[in-house]
């Protein structure tokens, strides 16, 4: 069987998520120095802490607006690619789940095929759909408020005070973490752990071609 | 012999007794006749007149005008004699010697930030007076744009912190809570001090402490602040921490750990514990009702407006935190022990 290759992920979408993923490490890592002070040491200041993560919010925050300008206005592909068809609701999510917990330790191959216009699977898609339209934009909204609490005292009572929307960032930005160990490991389940992260630095996806392979594949 | 004795001793002690309360006494009387003309702002002009209310809740009243007048006499002002001043050095040599070696002493004298005839304790002066006498000469914009070039949110810093926290050399230090309104429904903005009057109508009747002090045992637990943060009644009424000195150093200079932030935020939830609702007398003066120990770091509604990042952290919502991040490690952990333990499934070709 010949392999062909797919133009898979876009320039503007890797760029996206490389900056996203340097900010989001940036964010976690100094989010633990920054809530636990006495105990943590690993930027040589409190201060120079609270400076990178505020820089790095704002770096995710704008590779969101540039991930969002991309898929909404450039490709027109938002939906397309992040909302979950009836089909996917109905039958892919558990042809998906049932591949991860039980078929894909037998060894049968992926139900899910990706090509460009199809890129997630299901399973995928849901995820996906709860992290970039809601837990990052929460995330970016309630950060920028605390790194502006003067400015926005009212917008900050609106939310219900300080402590809530400390709440908030807190164990929505834990979410994020929690998912980013889920979303790295997922990414090394292909027929070889860096088969699924290297389209995402070059762009192409190598695979077996099929009767299904998309018609513009290099 | 031993009779004669202790008859002389009781005696020199009367004595001893008098020569110190008569003045006292005098001036206890002066400082109400004193106050007949020198209480009336039409009798002796703006400029002479003393607000009775608040100069009786200072300890200078309790030692009365002569103390400091000492030349005035019963002539008083048909002598055409003009007052005596008692220099603040003559009672408060420590503290004089301690400014007058800062730098601050070239640029103002005792009075030009503290009113004798208003002269309270720092924990009666709310961090917002505070504050207000350094602003009569340090102006705030002034101070938010100067500070702002090192430190994050200074305009934050400067409404949440009286200046002496970081200006001078308090050993201990605690959170105070005031009771702020918003003034005349005023969006943005608009959140101030309340003052005696206005938590009184608040509280139709009842003393103002009762807002939150439900039990009236002069002890403000946690339950009753989430109670009055919770309560619909209190909406208008929000509580605004402070980090406030115990005792005030007059040298006024920039402690080195202010400058690394780690004095306030690095210092753990362990040096966060003591806190005190700090509640508006009708003179305008400050009286504390202590607060449960730790009520400011409860997760959401104990101090919902009081925040420092670091040190005040909720110790459920870390827990909370810690089981969310568990449940991202389930997959990989879980997932990937599966994983390995059936490779050799994945080595055949796919079905």
């Amino acid at each position: 069987m010949s392999k062909i290759k797919i133009y898979l992920q876009p320039t503007p979408v890797r760029i996206w998520h490389w900056l996203n993923a340097l900010g989001i490490i940036t964010l976690c890592i100094t989010a633990v120095q920054i809530r636990f002070p006495e105990h943590v040491h690993l930027f040589a200041s409190y201060k120079s802490a609270i400076l990178l993560h505020n820089v790095a919010g704002l770096v995710v925050t704008f590779s969101f607006s540039l991930w969002f300008v991309y898929y909404a206005v450039i490709s027109r592909s938002l939906f397309k690619v992040y909302l979950p068809s009836k089909d996917d609701l109905e039958h892919g999510l558990a042809r998906q789940a049932k591949f991860y917990l039980l078929t894909y330790f037998l060894g049968w191959k992926n139900p899910h095929h990706a090509t460009p216009d199809n890129k997630f699977n299901p399973m995928q898609k849901s995820a996906y759909l709860a992290i970039m339209f809601i837990l990052v934009p929460l995330v970016s909204l309630t950060g920028l408020l605390l790194t502006n609490v003067s400015p926005m005292r009212d917008l900050v009572l609106l939310v219900g005070g300080l402590k809530i929307l400390i709440a908030l960032h807190f164990l929505l930005a834990c979410c994020l973490c929690a998912f980013l160990f889920t979303h790295v490991y997922l990414a090394t389940l292909g027929k070889t752990p860096l088969e699924h992260i290297k389209p995402m630095w070059t762009g192409w996806e190598e695979e077996e071609e099929t009767e299904e392979s998309p018609r513009h594949a290099a | 012999m031993k009779t004669r004795v202790t008859n002389k001793i009781i005696m020199l002690s009367v004595n001893i007794l008098f020569v110190t309360l008569t003045p006292a006494l005098a001036f206890a009387m002066d400082s109400g006749a004193c106050l007949d003309c020198h209480g009336d702002a039409g009798v002796v002009g703006d400029k002479l007149v003393i607000e009775a209310l608040g100069f009786d809740s200072t300890a200078h009243a309790e030692l009365g005008c002569h103390s400091c007048h000492a030349s005035i006499t019963a002539d008083h002002p048909d002598d055409g004699l003009p007052p005596s001043r008692a220099g603040c050095a003559e009672c408060h040599d420590p503290v004089s010697r301690e400014y007058a070696a800062s730098l601050h002493a070239e640029n103002a004298g005792c009075s030009d930030c503290h009113n004798p005839h208003r002269a309270l304790g720092p924990t009666a002066v709310s961090g917002h007076d505070m504050n207000r006498q350094c602003m009569a000469c340090h102006d705030r914009p002034d101070m938010v744009a100067l500070h702002g070039e090192w430190l994050p949110q200074a305009d934050l810093h400067i409404s949440m912190l009286p200046c002496i926290t970081c200006h001078s050399s308090s050993a201990e230090y605690v959170i105070s809570l005031y009771l702020i309104k918003r003034q005349g429904g005023q969006y943005p903005g608009g959140l101030e001090l309340a003052s005696h009057a206005e938590l009184s109508a608040i509280a139709g009747g009842r003393p103002i402490e009762q807002l939150i002090d439900r039990n009236a045992d002069n002890y403000v637990s946690l339950a009753e602040l989430r109670m009055f943060n919770l309560d619909p009644e209190n909406k208008q009424l929000r509580l605004q921490g402070m980090i406030t000195p115990e005792g005030v150093s007059h040298d006024f200079r920039s402690r080195d750990d202010r400058w690394d932030c780690s004095f306030c935020h690095a210092s753990g939830p362990a040096a966060r514990q003591v806190s005190f609702l700090s509640l508006v007398e009708p003179d305008g003066s400050f009286k504390r009702v202590a607060v449960e120990q730790g009520a400011v770091l409860d997760a959401l509604y104990g101090t919902p407006d009081f925040y420092m990042v670091g040190s005040t952290r909720s110790t459920a919502l870390n827990y909370v935190g810690l089981v969310i991040l568990a449940g991202g490690l389930v997959m990989p952990i879980g997932h990937g022990t599966l994983r390995i333990l059936t490779r050799k499934n994945r080595r055949h070709e796919e079905k």
